[in-house]
């Protein structure tokens, strides 16, 4: 039964649903992680600290880009974490003092749990409405969840986490103009888009999740606060592409041997302490935290091709975050399929905007424009 | 991530247990009427007081709250003098003159429960002051709550922390509530851990239902303040199954959430689940525990009723040293 | 050996000595030794009318600098006494008491009792306190009143540089939380001190003056005051006996009540507002225990029950004088 998954996934879907008029009506999907940026890297690595409040300016930031291209709707997940309320006040009382027309906000009708469990019934959510596109700000974590739910809808993605070796790190105005301009059609989808590579876990024959970037199985006895930061505890590491200029676990592959984000293929590392095996790599295995670590293995896993775990017991991390304990009598594999989610190339689409003469107007345009009303 | 090998892991339920039946049964016999004053029950955080407090010796401090009986017993104060100081009576922990919010043993550097809301967090700063020139590594805790968060005194604490490179860790509490008003209402982004970058240490914010997030974030802070590397800002989102204080109808509590807390958010379940599930630890093991701290309670419940209350003469002892 | 040195000379010495003799004091206040943090001179003020100057080149980090967080570092200086160490922490004007009360009145005055008698915190706040600098309501306040009506904590009150020294030592070694109060006008005064340690201990009160028509019992600065109406009295046949009581919690009514029952008459000179203050208390504890023994009714010279004053002409009639005293004492003839 793994066998006939793999094997549907190994073609390549096909863009067939991408309109590439414009389109009536176009929505947008915003989705905020309000607990990104305060887990324990910023106490054991030195990361980055991302207020909410930075993570609201985004929000209208990407909200000003959106109503200038045309954006009517947005739907956003609410949260008790403060961006939702922060955003809603601030709208409501017009206190970011924006005047330009900006698209309708629906919080969606939800239960929030605050927990991840929120992104995943947003996202399905948002799919169901049929928004032309889903603006991501989080970092992998965040964009890992995102990328179970999302289907076909294009992702802009926007750093907002501490391992952001899969999200751009983008100014937010500019992120909104592509989401824009691929949601409402003023730019060909199929043009702009790119297909990211998945990593599959299974436990015990089932499904179990997936990561967009790494696969990484551990000694820890426990979820425990998610991060990883103890080099020693490494024991084998899958990744779907490792980037030489990414920082968190990838850059253990990707400081030896890059992996292109479109490339067909994977690394299976095993790992073991510094000093032992065929090389050690001093990499930053989360920002400010470079550590060696020793390499005893390293081979090419492809598309399809199924991987076991050897540990007996420990947990996975996925991108970079402690969330599968297995024990004894589980049996874990892994596999890289080519089909993840479509990732909007942001200056791709700027590009084709400019080619569109989507930010510029002539005399000539507002002629023709009146004539055609 | 620190070992934690089969004996901290029967400690560590042992302590959640013990904390966790001694609130229950204070809930009940205060029902009673038997015991006077005010009782802040801290049933349903046990894992918060249980990750940290592992970390700590006799001699590093902490300070508390007014919901202060976890943390006493997480920091090894003994549970029957506890019930005896609650019911007032001479054998009590603080002989019957301080009660349920002012239980204290600073020779297990228990600095106190304290029933001024802020007012641990310059005391522990005093704590990490001294730890400081004596030089061997001490540590603070400063635990406070959502509420005590806005208070001026937790503030000052952080800037004093930050600029004099002190070893204490402030411990945010987040229940959610500051008696019946949600934290939503009283912190403009309702993560504690978020003002820590404006007073320059590291702020995080774990899940405090989940012992283990508890015990490896704090093991870190701890680690960093112990080797010179100041204060940290840990907030640990719990939640409280009973009310501000002993009497509370919790009528700001949405329907059912108290119940689904109990099932889905109790810290105690989600330990033995995932100990059992690994194989660490047998039902068996941790049904013994159960067995022998209910016992202990029993005790503890009977000598306070059994023992003696202070007498006139206990009145004016001990205002002063001398006078 | 004795010479002449200023009040300020002698607290400044009394902290050196004791630093000197015990590694576990510390001095801590704003701009205790000053100029923290700045390109300019370090120990820049040595407190703000200098009295702590100095102890910064002698003992170096056992002088802490504080922001300006009364609640903060004076808890700060609670917690570390109950863990072992001796602070003495300076909060700049009495007046501020209102920012920190809480560690003051609720932490420090109550641990040992409500510990069970388990707690030992021997902290020392040193404050300035008292009118006539023109420095108006916020910064001339007289509050001993209000720090001796909470059990636990000790209220001393020098008024000679002789008994500032010695009673500051007692503040240090004392193992209960204490306040020292430090008249601003007193910390130009000269007095024999004596160059070696030396403690005097608290409640007991020093007979300044002696006299058998009526008893002057003055604090602070007013012992002062006492003194010169004494004096014109004295011309007029009047001889007052003066007691500065010195320690205000403890308070040592014992002298005072014997001295009533020689004398048979009572004026109190208190600089604070009339309500509820020291004066008040004393007369009461006389009335009740000395009825019988006086012979005219007790008065009282304070300040009036109006905040302090700015204007010198105001200030001037707002604070007890050697003219209200003698006044006093006529009215109880």
């Amino acid at each position: 039964m793994l066998l006939d998954r793999v094997n549907e996934s190994n073609t390549l879907l096909l863009l067939t649903n991408m309109k590439s008029m414009k389109h009536d009506n176009p929505a947008v999907g915003v989705l905020v992680n309000p607990a990104s940026g305060r887990d324990v890297r910023r106490l054991v690595a030195k990361a980055s600290v991302f207020q909410n409040t930075e993570k609201c300016n985004m929000v209208y930031r990407l909200l000003g880009a959106l109503g200038v291209l045309g954006i009517g709707e947005v739907f956003m997940m609410p949260d008790v974490a403060g961006v939702a309320c922060h955003i809603m006040h601030s709208l409501q009382y017009g206190r970011h003092g924006n005047p330009q027309k900006l698209p309708e906000v629906h919080f969606l009708e939800m239960p929030i749990e605050d927990g991840p469990v929120d992104t995943l019934r947003a996202i399905e959510l948002m799919v169901n409405r049929g928004v032309g596109a889903i603006v991501v700000m989080g970092g992998d974590g965040t964009h890992r969840l995102v990328a179970k739910k999302c289907g076909d809808v294009p992702l802009v993605t926007l750093s907002t986490g501490t391992n952001n070796a899969f999200p751009e790190i983008r100014e937010a105005t500019v992120a909104g103009l592509a989401a824009g301009l691929v949601a409402s059609g003023l730019v060909t989808a199929a043009d702009v888009c790119q297909r990211s590579k998945v990593l599959r876990v299974d436990k015990n024959g089932a499904a179990e999740d997936i990561a967009l970037v790494d696969v990484c199985v551990t000694s820890a006895g426990w979820i425990g606060s998610k991060a990883l930061w103890h080099p020693e505890s490494l024991r084998e590491l899958f990744v779907a592409f490792a980037e030489a200029d990414a920082v968190g676990l990838s850059s253990i592959a990707g400081l030896v041997r890059p992996v292109d984000r479109r490339s067909c293929y994977g690394l299976h590392l095993t790992l073991g302490p510094p000093g032992e095996g065929i090389m050690t790599v001093t990499a930053p295995i989360a920002p400010g935290l470079l550590a060696p670590v020793g390499i005893t293995g390293m081979k090419e896993i492809k598309r399809g091709e199924i991987q076991t775990v050897a540990a007996a017991y420990g947990t996975i991390a996925l991108d970079g975050e402690r969330e599968i304990e297995f024990g004894g009598q589980d049996d874990i594999k892994v596999w890289l399929d080519v089909n993840g989610p479509l990732i909007v190339d942001i200056s791709k689409t700027m590009e084709q905007a400019v080619r569109n003469h989507v930010f510029v107007k002539t005399e000539y345009d507002e002629h023709r424009r009146e004539s055609a009303s | 991530m620190s070992e934690l090998k089969k004996a901290d892991l029967l400690k560590a339920y042992r302590t959640m247990r013990e904390i966790r039946d001694f609130e229950e049964r204070v809930h009940k016999e205060f029902a009673t009427g038997k015991i006077p004053g005010f009782v802040h029950l801290y049933a349903g955080e046990e894992a918060v007081a249980t990750g940290v407090c592992m970390h700590l010796n006799d001699d590093d401090r902490i300070t508390s709250t007014h919901r202060g009986h976890g943390h006493c017993i997480a920091k090894g104060v003994d549970s029957i003098g506890m019930m005896a100081e609650i019911y007032g009576k001479k054998t009590g922990s603080c002989c019957g003159k301080g009660g349920s919010m002012h239980i204290a043993d600073l020779e297990k550097g228990m600095l106190g429960a304290n029933g001024i809301v802020g007012a641990g967090g310059p005391l522990g700063c005093g704590a990490a002051l001294a730890a400081k020139f004596k030089g061997k590594g001490g540590v603070a805790v400063v635990f406070f709550g959502d509420g005590a968060s806005n208070q001026g005194t937790i503030l000052e604490s952080m800037n004093l922390a930050n600029i004099w490179n002190l070893p204490v860790i402030f411990l945010a509490e987040n229940n959610g509530y500051a008696e019946s008003t949600g934290v939503k209402y009283n912190v403009p982004t309702p993560n504690i851990a978020d003002r820590a970058a404006g007073f320059g240490m590291p702020g995080v914010t774990v899940d405090g239902n989940d012992f283990f997030a508890v015990y490896e974030a704090a093991g870190e802070a701890i680690k960093r303040a112990r080797e010179g590397g100041g204060p940290t800002l840990l907030e640990c989102k719990t939640n409280r199954f009973f009310g501000h204080f002993e009497g509370d109808a919790m009528t700001y509590k949405a329907p059912g959430e108290v119940k689904r807390q109990r099932e889905e958010c109790d810290c105690l379940k989600i330990f033995a689940a995932k100990v059992t599930s690994a194989g660490l630890v047998t039902a068996a093991e941790l049904e013994a525990i159960d067995k022998e701290v209910a016992a202990l309670i029993d005790e503890a419940v009977e000598k306070a009723l059994a023992a003696p209350t202070p007498t006139e003469a206990d009145l004016l002892t001990d205002v002063y040293v001398s006078y | 050996m004795s010479r002449k040195i200023s009040f300020k000379d002698a607290i400044n010495e009394a902290l050196s000595q004791e630093m000197e003799r015990d590694g576990s004091v510390i001095v801590m206040g704003l701009d205790n030794a000053g100029g923290r943090g700045t390109d300019g001179q370090l120990d820049a003020w040595g407190g703000v009318l200098g009295v702590t100057k100095g102890l910064y080149g002698k003992y170096g980090d056992r002088v802490i600098d504080t922001p300006i967080s009364e609640s903060s570092y004076i808890g700060a200086a609670v917690g570390a006494a109950a863990c072992g160490m001796r602070p003495v922490v300076e909060m700049m004007f009495s007046d501020f008491f209102g920012v920190c009360f809480d560690q003051m009145m609720n932490q420090a005055a109550k641990f040992r009792y409500m510990f069970g008698g388990k707690a030992v915190t021997p902290v020392t706040m040193r404050t300035c306190y008292g009118g006539g600098f023109r420095a108006a309501a916020q910064h001339s306040q007289v509050l001993y009143s209000v720090f001796s009506h909470i059990p636990g904590l000790k209220v001393v009150v020098p008024s000679t540089p002789h008994d500032a020294k010695g009673l500051l030592t007692q503040c240090i070694r004392d193992n209960d939380p204490v306040i020292f109060m430090e008249h601003k006008v007193l910390y130009a005064m000269k007095g024999e001190v004596p160059e070696e340690s030396y403690a005097i201990p608290f409640g007991k009160a020093n007979v300044v003056r002696e006299g058998k028509d009526v008893t002057v019992v003055a604090i602070g600065w007013m012992v002062h005051k006492a003194l010169q109406a004494a004096q014109s009295l004295s011309k007029a046949g009047v001889e007052c006996e003066v007691i500065d009581p010195r320690t205000v919690s403890p308070l040592d009514y014992d002298t005072i009540i014997k001295s009533v029952e020689k004398t048979g008459r009572l004026v109190i000179v208190d600089e604070s507002n009339p309500r509820c203050s020291m004066a008040s208390d004393i007369s009461s504890v006389v009335a009740q225990n000395a009825f019988k023994a006086l012979k005219g009714s007790i008065q009282m010279v304070t300040a009036p029950h109006t905040p302090s004053p700015f204007s010198g002409a105001l200030e001037d009639l707002y604070l007890p004088s050697p003219a209200k005293i003698e006044a006093a004492v006529k009215a109880t003839m």
